[in-house]
């Protein structure tokens, strides 16, 4: 009998050598561009983006300019998502939920700053089911009082319970560098006084102004044009054309400052710059990101990264950089959580680290590391995780292109070190956005991070 | 819950409606429970989960009118007296508040049953 190792060896081998011969050949902008971006079109009054790799599975979103910087009240958003798949004029929740498992779809409510997202997943073949029952979600929601009490309540405090330090803290980021609009919370917290502006009554009316054809996108990733044009004109016919009211739509400006925060448990700051914006071309912005970095993708090597570097000299620690981007703003935002001290200590090496490139630049190895990692979240953003579907949307909806990746790589391989000593040199001569949340008595202050606020 | 019934077989003869009306509007204001300043939902007992879950769904204001009725009553019962003529319920206060709600929470019962023990057919 043929020993099982050596069977799986010799076909792992088999296996290895074609396919790395082809990856050695191939392009990696290429090969990703084809499929990568979302095509935008009007399907009877509804913007649609999708995008289509013949896959056997679907993911259909509606998303809507709703999030908590439309929000006319605080916590709008938040009980308009928790409302999403509940009783509605033709159907319970409880038959929407069970259709939904006997087709093996996934139903997701979720929202970011800009975007409230209402997404179902499925086998192909479904979408005439999946793409009534959005439609019928966003325009016949019944919102009624017990549900609010039994049902919207319940879950607004079971997910406020698990607001951490680290969330709070990038939420004070935001509201310290952007006020209103961006800068109000992404949950609100248990202290938060929702209770006065939260009922079923005023979640109706806000549903009212988020859930028209102006105002949302439908994205399809992974359904054919054909069917698409088929489905969401019939169904898609009841959701009204425009709403009389307006969401809160004020412009964004960055403002910066300070704010810190006394909690028990976990110590997190967060350090923010003035970041690019959706479709903004500031690529050294996201090489930027790619040097600060954040957990380590290797096993057992602190890595390259300079927040890496921080976090591995003092152990507890747990930091990362990233990029929020906004249709009209963004945040470059160093994040930096954990236990104790060692959260101020990671902070005051990131300054030092950032001044670091500011002033002597960085080497090429570096650099090159960086652009790579750039190009990586660019394209696991745009194809692995949902962001992509959300950033297509929201692109969408303030009048942008979707995301080009082809371009957007090109511009990132043109990232030189004297652009990015440049882009540095701005962030840390410009207002920051400094938060702290947890223990204050060991937190630093903006002032002794070296950061003008 | 539910008790059987027969209203909705009498509702639907026109002729036998008709004549069973005067007698049942007799025997509703017999009952006496008007006489106490009651509607009729306010008899409806609440030892069970799908009352107590209808109790919740009310409005706070038919809530607190619901409990102030109650202990009006029970007070004129201790007293052994009846309201003044003119505090009697009359017919077209006697609605049903509590019924719908308890017809929603039944419905809602029911639909998961039906959907727990739902068979699959495929074609």
């Amino acid at each position: 009998m043929i020993s099982r190792s050596a069977l799986t060896r010799g076909s792992q081998l088999a296996l290895r050598r074609p396919a790395a011969a082809k990856t050695a050949q191939r392009g990696f902008a290429a090969a990703a561009s084809p499929a990568a971006s979302y095509e935008p079109t009007t399907i009877a009054g509804v913007k649609v983006a999708s995008r289509d790799d013949s896959g056997p599975t679907t993911r259909l979103a509606v998303v809507a300019k709703a999030g908590t910087r439309y929000e006319p009240l605080p916590g709008l958003t938040v009980g308009l998502e928790e409302f999403a798949f509940k009783n509605t004029n033709k159907r319970t929740a409880l038959r929407i939920v069970r259709e939904s498992e006997l087709l093996g779809g996934q139903l997701q409510a979720y929202h970011t700053r800009e975007a409230l997202v209402l997404q179902a997943s499925f086998l192909r073949e479904d979408l005439p089911y999946f793409t009534e029952l959005l439609a019928e979600v966003i325009s016949q929601t019944k919102y009624t009082t017990h549900e609010f009490h039994e049902l919207v309540e319940n879950c607004i405090h079971a997910k406020q319970a698990k607001l951490d330090s680290a969330a709070i803290a990038l939420d004070a980021a935001h509201n310290v560098a952007f006020h209103n609009g961006l800068g109000s919370p992404l949950y609100p917290t248990v202290d938060t006084p929702t209770s006065s502006y939260l009922n079923e009554n005023s979640v109706a009316a806000f549903a009212h102004l988020a859930y028209n054809k102006a105002n949302i996108a439908v994205v399809a990733d992974g359904a054919s044009q054909a069917g698409l044009e088929k489905w969401v004109e019939p169904f898609f016919k009841g959701v009204p054309a425009t709403s009389s009211g307006t969401l809160n739509t004020a412009s964004s400006k960055y403002f910066g400052g300070e704010q810190r925060v006394a909690k028990n448990g976990k110590n997190a700051i967060v350090i923010g710059f003035p970041g690019a914006a959706l479709g903004a071309s500031q690529p050294e912005t996201s090489v930027l990101v790619g040097l600060l970095g954040g957990a380590s993708n290797i096993k057992w090597s602190p890595g390259f990264s300079l927040l890496c570097k921080a976090t591995a000299a003092n152990p507890g620690a747990e930091a990362f950089a990233t990029n929020y981007a906004y249709s009209d703003a963004g945040l470059l935002a160093i994040q930096i959580s954990g236990k104790g001290a060692a959260v101020g200590k990671v902070a005051v090496e990131a300054v030092k680290g950032l001044k670091a490139i500011a002033d002597g630049g960085v080497s090429k190895e570096d650099l090159t590391k960086a652009i790579a990692k750039a190009k990586f979240n660019l394209l696991s953003a745009s194809e692995v995780s949902g962001t992509g579907l959300v950033h297509a949307g929201a692109n969408l909806l303030a009048g942008g292109k979707p995301l080009q990746v082809a371009e957007t790589l090109e511009a990132l391989e043109g990232v030189t070190a004297e652009k990015l000593q440049a882009a540095a040199k701005k962030l840390l001569e410009g207002k920051a956005s400094v938060s702290a949340v947890g223990d204050l008595h060991v937190l630093p202050y903006a002032e002794d991070l070296g950061l003008h606020v | 819950m539910s008790a059987p019934s027969l209203v909705q077989a009498v509702a639907k003869r026109g002729w036998l409606s008709k004549m069973l009306k005067p007698v049942a509007t007799w025997y509703t204001n017999a009952a006496g429970y008007r006489q106490m300043g009651l509607r009729a939902d306010d008899l409806i007992s609440e030892e069970n989960e799908t009352v107590l879950a209808a109790l919740k769904r009310l409005s706070p204001g038919e809530s607190y009118d619901r409990i102030y009725r109650i202990r009006r009553a029970t007070q004129l019962s201790l007293s052994h007296k009846l309201l003044p003529k003119n505090e009697w319920t009359t017919q077209e206060e006697d609605v049903p508040y509590l019924r719908p709600l308890i017809d929603q929470i039944e419905a809602e019962a029911a639909e998961k049953a039906a959907l727990d023990t739902l068979a699959i057919v495929k074609n």
